[in-house]
């Protein structure tokens, strides 16, 4: 009986614990995606990498550049942006799986005792705010 | 009781996450459009022609569709 009752106290423990992580996660990660997206996806931005390659084609066509290889060459410049993207597919898709075969099992639940640790830290300094 | 309230706030916290990566997908296309725009903007305003400008700015959408099947890829892992 009163094995039955530390059973559902602790399943009552983790219920709480996952609702306090889901509770900051819900906020901090379409905070950081939104944060991400609009650094490259804004009207600034927009405007900021226009100019630089607007500057970037016009220095090319004042020095005697024909147009189209000038358009060639800030098309190359502007590449930079979209070689971003292949890097981000890299890090999940190519290289995240040599990391998992580097860290191996065990690494993966110290990271993973490590990110729990983090988030409880942080959890306690939020409700201590409050 | 206490249990109760939990699954409660775990699940308005995962309609919560839903809800909110749902409307950053929404205004994903409309954000780029603005943004590939403001781009092309700048660079007509530096004498590059309309067309040019036009065909620079598709690096945008092939960003877009690079993030886009990244994290679609991710989702699915």
């Amino acid at each position: 009986m009163s094995e039955e009752k530390s059973e559902r106290k602790k399943g009552m423990g983790e219920a709480e614990e996952v609702r306090e992580i889901l509770g900051v996660v819900s906020t901090q990660i379409p905070a950081l995606i939104r944060g991400v997206v609009g650094a490259v996806f804004s009207e600034e931005a927009g405007k900021d990498m226009g100019r630089a390659a607007g500057a970037f084609y016009k220095e090319l066509r004042e020095s005697g550049m024909p147009e189209d290889v000038a358009v060639k060459m800030t098309q190359n410049y502007i590449g930079v942006f979209t070689s971003l993207g292949d890097m981000l597919k890299e890090a999940v898709s190519g290289k995240g799986k040599q990391m998992n075969i580097k860290i191996g099992k065990e690494g993966r639940e110290e990271i993973g005792e490590e990110i729990a640790k983090k988030i409880k830290e942080k959890i306690a300094e939020k409700t201590e705010r409050e | 009781m206490v249990k109760i309230q939990s699954i409660l706030s775990i699940v308005a916290s995962i309609v919560k996450i839903a809800g909110s990566l749902f409307i950053l997908w929404a205004t994903f296309g409309w954000k780029v459009r603005k943004t590939r725009r403001a781009f092309e903007r700048e660079l007509i305003k530096q004498g590059m022609s309309k067309e040019n400008a036009r065909e620079l700015s598709t690096h945008y959408k092939v960003l877009k569709d690079q993030l886009m099947s990244t994290l679609t890829h991710v989702l699915r892992r």
